[in-house]
């Protein structure tokens, strides 16, 4: 009986070893690839880390107050009526959105925020809105504050973002109010 | 009993020296090339000038936000603008532009404060890309409401490139000082929108009677990074009007 023992199996076995090893290493590069682009993004911004563990603190402060900002506005809707109330609503729902947004943000760092009403405000829509353009200028403020105090650049960009449409509101809302389009943009 | 071992084709010493081989035929065809280029041209062929190494700074980004600025005050104060502004929006559209003037001044301490050099001069680049057709076709369409129209668009684009740059900045101060001269053209745009579609009901995005979106004061949730559209000029043979496309300025437009 002839038997041909044929030694290429031991050669293949080899190459398969290596192959899996270059696979895995090949692995291993694509996936600490993101780690060395964010490193190379924070270069760009002179180091500033993308996020900072420091900055939780300073950001709960921020989702209380838009948390305290949509116990407001669910107040104020109460009584108001077509374009009137489909507008809070609208600015109701962004309060909504951006506490939603720092909830996600903090994650498991999150401190039960209050959502104690910050006003009740009642009257004519322009009384209303008023009492809202106020606490709409505050927030922005404390946001903006909070972007000069945190160095994570993904909460600061975040932050940017609700300020920019926070300052339409309280310039619509003081327009609505009875000021002058000039005054209401605060020049 | 015949056992007939059959080695692999390519064993360890075949692979050692074709490798040798292979590295010594490089090593003759390597002394043979010529340095000329063997693809034959024609003409003259320009000299590669590499690029010049440019980093994004704080104060590259403040450079180019008074550039905005300036850009910004140049076309809300521009004839085309003025000469047609209703006698309503008149006042309020030139007190945009003295806004945009007036943070020159604050741009301009920032910049001297980090041994920068500031700059006077409006964004060439996207004046070409957008400006001027935007202000061109404000002229040509001679409609009042462009004027608006123009404004709120030049506001929207400066509150965002604002929320772009806080991404860009390295200080965190700047990047709370770049916040707030956002948020006084967010407050334009607002002021601009209400002008345009006024009261609580131009709040919400909503659609006309013929399903034409209608300009709202809140249009998004989060501040928008995304390309401000404004339909401005005469209408043409459809009764189409020319769509203006305006971006924040990116790394080609920034002002190093």
């Amino acid at each position: 009986m002839d038997t041909h023992q044929v030694e290429s199996p031991d050669m293949s076995m080899t190459t398969r070893r290596r192959l899996i090893a270059s696979l895995l290493a090949g692995g291993a590069v694509i996936a600490t690839a993101p780690l060395f682009a964010g490193r190379a993004s924070a270069a760009s911004t002179g180091g500033s880390p993308q996020r900072d563990p420091a900055d939780n603190a300073a950001l709960n402060a921020c989702l209380e107050r838009e948390s305290r900002m949509v116990a407001t506005y669910r107040k104020a809707i109460v009584g108001l009526t077509a374009n009137d109330l489909t507008a809070m609503t609208l600015i109701l729902d962004h309060h909504v959105a951006y506490a939603d947004a720092l909830k996600g943000y903090l994650a498991v760092d999150v401190v039960n925020p209050s959502s104690a009403p910050l006003a009740s405000p009642i009257g004519s829509i322009a009384s209303i809105a008023r009492q809202l353009a106020a606490l709409e200028n505050q927030t922005a403020t404390i946001h903006t504050d909070t972007i000069g105090q945190i160095k994570g650049l993904d909460a600061a960009t975040l932050l940017a973002s609700i300020v920019t449409v926070e300052a339409r509101h309280a310039a619509a809302l003081e327009l609505i109010g009875g000021a002058s389009p000039i005054s209401a943009v605060g020049n | 009993m015949k056992n007939t071992s059959t080695s692999s084709p390519i064993s360890r010493r075949t692979m050692l020296r074709s490798s040798g081989a292979l590295v010594a035929t490089s090593a003759v065809l390597a002394a043979c090339g010529s340095s000329k280029p063997s693809i034959a041209r024609i003409g003259e062929s320009p000299t590669m000038v590499k690029l010049e190494d440019l980093a994004v700074t704080d104060v590259v980004l403040l450079r180019t936000a008074m550039s905005m600025e300036t850009m910004a005050a140049a076309m809300l104060s521009d004839s085309a603008v003025t000469s047609l502004a209703s006698k309503d929006s008149a006042p309020v559209i030139a007190a945009f532009a003295a806004g945009h003037t007036s943070h020159l001044e604050d741009l301009r301490g920032l910049i001297t404060a980090r041994n920068g050099e500031p700059y006077s001069e409006t964004n060439a680049k996207l004046m070409r890309a957008y400006g001027q057709t935007a202000l061109d076709l404000v002229a040509s369409g001679k409609l009042p409401e462009d004027t608006l129209a123009l404004t709120l668009a030049v506001e929207a684009l400066v509150a965002s490139t604002y929320q772009y740059f806080v991404s860009l900045t390295a200080e965190p101060a700047l990047r709370a000082g770049m916040v707030q001269l956002g948020g006084q053209s967010s407050r334009r745009a607002a002021i601009a929108a209400q002008l345009i579609n006024g009261g609580t009901v131009g709040f919400a995005p909503a659609l006309d009677k013929d399903g034409v979106a209608l300009v709202a004061t809140l249009p998004n949730t989060f501040g928008s990074l995304s390309t401000v559209q404004v339909k401005l000029g005469p209408p043409n043979e459809v009764g189409s009007r020319t769509t203006v496309l305006m971006d924040t300025p990116s790394l080609n437009s920034l002002i190093y």
